[in-house]
């Protein structure tokens, strides 16, 4: 059998040169030349037309799924469109441990401010120090009522921050809250710390507080930092230092310096404290708005207060059990604030704002807890009592500047008084040498000479006496 | 060898019929991929975060590389403009529906997607318990939640819904109505029903709610219009009356009772029982072992059944309750402990009393809950 579609040689190895070939498939019709170029045009044709398609599509939707359909998913883009309406949250993963910073535990860090522009430089330089992830704090802040640039300066603040080069800067969610609650409270120190507006003051900042709270609080935090704008010293590893004690509610000792001339030093924050019979029974006999608040002669509760229990070489790890706590700087889990302890912005128990805060989370069993020789340092703003006592202070040094100017003038004309007399003397001392050496000249009788001399006495004593007739300053000394 | 076919059928083709169908094919996929609803993103584009470390009151754009994503922009909420009024369909203001689950009743959803209050300014809080019964609650919830939110008509699909679940022991386990009703598990059931109200309310109520309404998960029938009626009377808080449908076998036909009596007048009698009692005691309201001789809501229904007849209030119920955020805002919370004796709802209207906030009830606007 001949092997019809062998065409390049014989079934036994001869090659097949100049000889005519009968291939039975030759005789088949076969594209021309033409016909195939004419077909390849076309599919390039076709190519280019759908990739133009493509790319115009994929320019005009951006966001579109042609583009990731066409490209199988491989060319995504960021911006995807998708909206998401559910979010699911399991609460048991947020109960906040002793090593949260490890666990990426969530904090809310609450920020109530009012006319508190001169702080906010100081407070952004602690923002920046802090040594817990700034991507797992949630920062939050409520600016009410101001009447200075708070809230301008503020803004610009945390757009700098969140756009800081250094990845490690930049914190989570930051909601700036603005409500104005109308209130004409002076903040300056005086009325702020006076205690007749205390009741009020109090409820009014409670009420804020829990504005900025129930505004910002999210399932997904753990643990909830408040922390006063006007802390002047803190430790950078407050959160941590603070966490570890695995305690639901704690707070540090708060002091502030003070100028030398007031002893340099003076506990700030009265308002952690331990319950005392004497307060209870004081409260019994309270009208039932009324407010019990510390530090005023008015209310003598016998507590024993966190701020007088510091030692400062005490060891910073002692815990110490309170009820009423202060605000300048809580860490409380996320927990105790789900489940319905807030500020209470009217009187509960007696109390209101964050004392009454420490109140209701004990009477809901939660553990409160302060650390006496953890001290962290408020700024010291002068009061007017202090400003009064400094100006008489300022007079006081004026006054005895002047006196010692003066004392020194004095001390100058006296050393010109002595310069003189000692010329004059000087003088004298001359003369009485010359007339010496006069009568030394003549020979004389003993006695005679002895008068002369008296007589010379005489004459010493009228020349002196001449002397200070010419020179009143002189005279002046002498008299 | 085989023919080569393929060039047989290339050229047997039309160029044009070829171009016809490449942009067929075009066509078809632009269809197949393209929104079946092109005016939903304008329509949420106002109540959108950009991130999702935003408030779960508003939904946020998925971004398809989480990794990627920036630091959260710094966001300004003008708490000020938040207005509570009593024509909230005007004002376009947010509503926040709150619902502790136990079980899953279809009628209940079924009822939220008859309210016709504009749904793109409702958001849905659900906290459930980590129980057996929970878990199978929440899926039947998620189940019901995917139909609405993905597949449903637009107009039915609410802003943004968050799902909790609770991080704390539930106190009894069965919530079998004769085991949940007993006087001595009360206090221990409402401690629980009071924290889990606490939970949802303040991780969820965020800056741009006006309104919240309590509305209880066995609540299977209310008014579409129960948001804008409750709305208008322009009271801290308001509740309706809640009654129960059954069939009575007297009368062979179906009939309605009272359900909830935590709305209630106080009385010189309840308050002396509370004087006597210790910090920690609750008063019980529906108890015969403890009269207190309360004015209930539930028994002032009147004969002409005028439904805007409102009156005051000194203990609430929770089963709907129609709340301004801003009551809450200030502090208003269900005390899970004994507030001057009351405790969860009852305690929370004290409480909102204590803070300058009135509550009121309708007697005549009703609710309906569930028959077991």
């Amino acid at each position: 059998m001949i092997p019809r579609h062998h065409s390049s040689g014989f079934a036994n190895g001869h090659t097949r040169e100049k000889t005519f070939d009968f291939s039975p498939h030759r005789l088949q019709p076969r594209a021309s030349a033409n016909n195939n170029r004419h077909r390849k045009k076309l599919v390039a044709r076709i190519g280019a037309v759908l990739f133009v398609v493509v790319l115009v599509t994929i320019w005009l939707w951006p966001s579109s799924s042609v583009a990731s359909l066409v490209s199988f998913g491989l060319l995504a883009s960021g911006t995807d469109l998708e909206l998401e309406t559910v979010r699911y949250y399991d609460l048991t993963n947020v109960q906040g441990t002793a090593r949260g910073w490890e666990r990426e535990e969530r904090i809310l860090l609450c920020v109530p401010l009012r006319d508190a522009e001169a702080h906010l430089g100081m407070f952004f330089s602690h923002l920046r120090n802090f040594t817990y992830p700034h991507h797992l704090i949630d920062l939050a802040f409520l600016v009410s009522d101001s009447k200075d640039q708070t809230l301008e300066v503020l803004s610009s603040s945390l757009e700098e921050l969140q756009a800081d080069a250094d990845p490690k800067q930049p914190y989570g969610e930051i909601s700036i809250i603005e409500k104005d609650f109308g209130q004409q409270v002076n903040q300056d120190v005086e009325s702020r710390h006076g205690f007749a507006a205390q009741a009020t003051r109090r409820k009014l900042m409670a009420q804020a507080r829990n504005w900025l709270l129930s505004a910002a609080l999210r399932p997904y935090h753990s643990w909830v930092y408040w922390r006063d704008v006007d802390v002047e010293t803190a430790p950078f590893t407050i959160l941590e230092d603070l966490m570890r004690h695995n305690k639901d509610v704690i707070v540090p000792n708060v002091w502030r310096p003070l100028p030398e001339w007031l002893g340099g030093e003076q506990p700030y924050d009265l308002n952690s404290w331990q319950e005392s019979e004497t307060a209870l029974a004081l409260a019994d006999t309270l009208d039932e708005d009324a407010v019990i608040v510390e530090g005023y002669a008015e209310y003598a509760t016998w507590r024993p207060h966190l701020a007088y229990l510091r030692d400062p070489y005490g060891d910073p790890d002692l815990e110490m059990e309170i009820d009423g706590v202060g605000g300048v700087s809580i860490l409380a889990r996320a927990k105790v604030f789900r489940s319905g302890v807030h500020f209470p912005a009217f009187s509960f128990q007696k109390h209101a704002e964050t004392e009454g805060f420490g109140k209701m989370a004990r009477r809901m069993h939660y553990s409160v807890v302060g650390l006496p020789h953890y001290t962290i340092w408020h700024l010291y703003e002068p009061s007017v009592d202090d400003i009064r006592h400094m100006e008489e202070m300022e007079q006081e040094r004026l006054a005895r500047e002047k006196e010692e100017e003066e004392k020194k003038k004095k001390a100058a004309k006296i050393k010109e008084e002595f310069g003189d007399a000692d010329t004059q003397w000087q003088k004298d001392k001359q003369a009485m040498q010359d007339s010496k050496l006069q009568a030394k000249d003549g020979v004389k009788p003993v006695k005679a000479a002895e008068a002369e001399g008296v007589a010379q006495g005489n004459k010493g004593a009228a020349k002196a006496a001449a002397a200070q007739a010419a020179d009143p300053g002189a005279a002046k000394v002498a008299a | 060898m085989a023919r080569p076919m393929g060039s047989v059928r290339l050229k047997k083709a039309n160029p044009s019929t070829l171009l016809l169908g490449a942009v067929l094919c075009i066509f078809i996929i632009i269809f197949l991929v393209s929104p079946s609803t092109p005016t939903k993103t304008a329509r949420l584009a106002v109540n959108t975060a950009s991130h999702h470390l935003s408030p779960p009151t508003s939904p946020y754009r998925k971004s398809s590389r989480p990794g990627e994503l920036g630091p959260p922009p710094v966001t300004h909420y003008k708490l000020n403009n938040v207005t509570i009024t009593p024509d909230p369909i005007a004002n376009q203001e947010h509503v926040l529906i709150l619902t502790p689950m136990a079980r899953f009743y279809q009628e209940y959803w079924d009822n939220l997607l008859k309210l016709n209050y504009p749904h793109e300014l409702i958001t849905l809080g659900f906290i459930l318990p980590k129980t057996k019964e929970g878990n199978a609650a929440t899926t039947a919830l998620q189940a019901q939640i995917q139909r609405t939110q993905k597949q449903g008509p637009e107009k039915d699909r609410f802003k943004s819904i968050i799902i909790l679940r609770q991080d704390f022991e539930p106190a009894v386990m069965s919530q079998d109505e004769s085991e949940r009703h007993k006087m001595a598990n009360q206090k221990a059931r409402r401690e629980v029903m009071a924290k889990a109200r606490n939970s949802l309310l303040f991780t969820t109520l965020g800056p741009s709610t006006s309104w919240v309404l309590w509305l209880d998960a066995d609540i299977v029938e209310s008014p579409p219009t129960l948001i804008q009626d409750l709305a208008s009377h322009d009271k801290p808080l308001i509740v309706p009356n809640c009654f129960q449908r059954y069939y009575d076998g007297d009368t062979k036909k179906m009939s309605e009772r009272p359900y909830d009596y935590n709305s209630w007048q106080d009385s010189e009698i309840a308050q002396q029982l509370a004087a006597q009692m210790g910090p920690d005691d609750i008063l019980l309201e529906g108890y015969k072992e403890m009269a207190t001789y309360r004015a209930l809501m539930a028994y002032m229904v009147t004969e002409q059944a005028d439904k805007s007849l409102v009156i005051p209030l000194d203990g609430v119920g929770g089963t709907a309750l129609l709340v301004k955020a801003d009551v809450h805002r200030d502090g208003a919370m269900f005390p899970p402990f004994a507030f001057y004796n009351l405790i969860e709802t009852e305690g929370f209207a004290k409480m909102a009393k204590r803070l300058g906030w009135q509550p009121w009830g309708l007697p005549n606007y009703k609710v309906y809950h569930y028959n077991e």
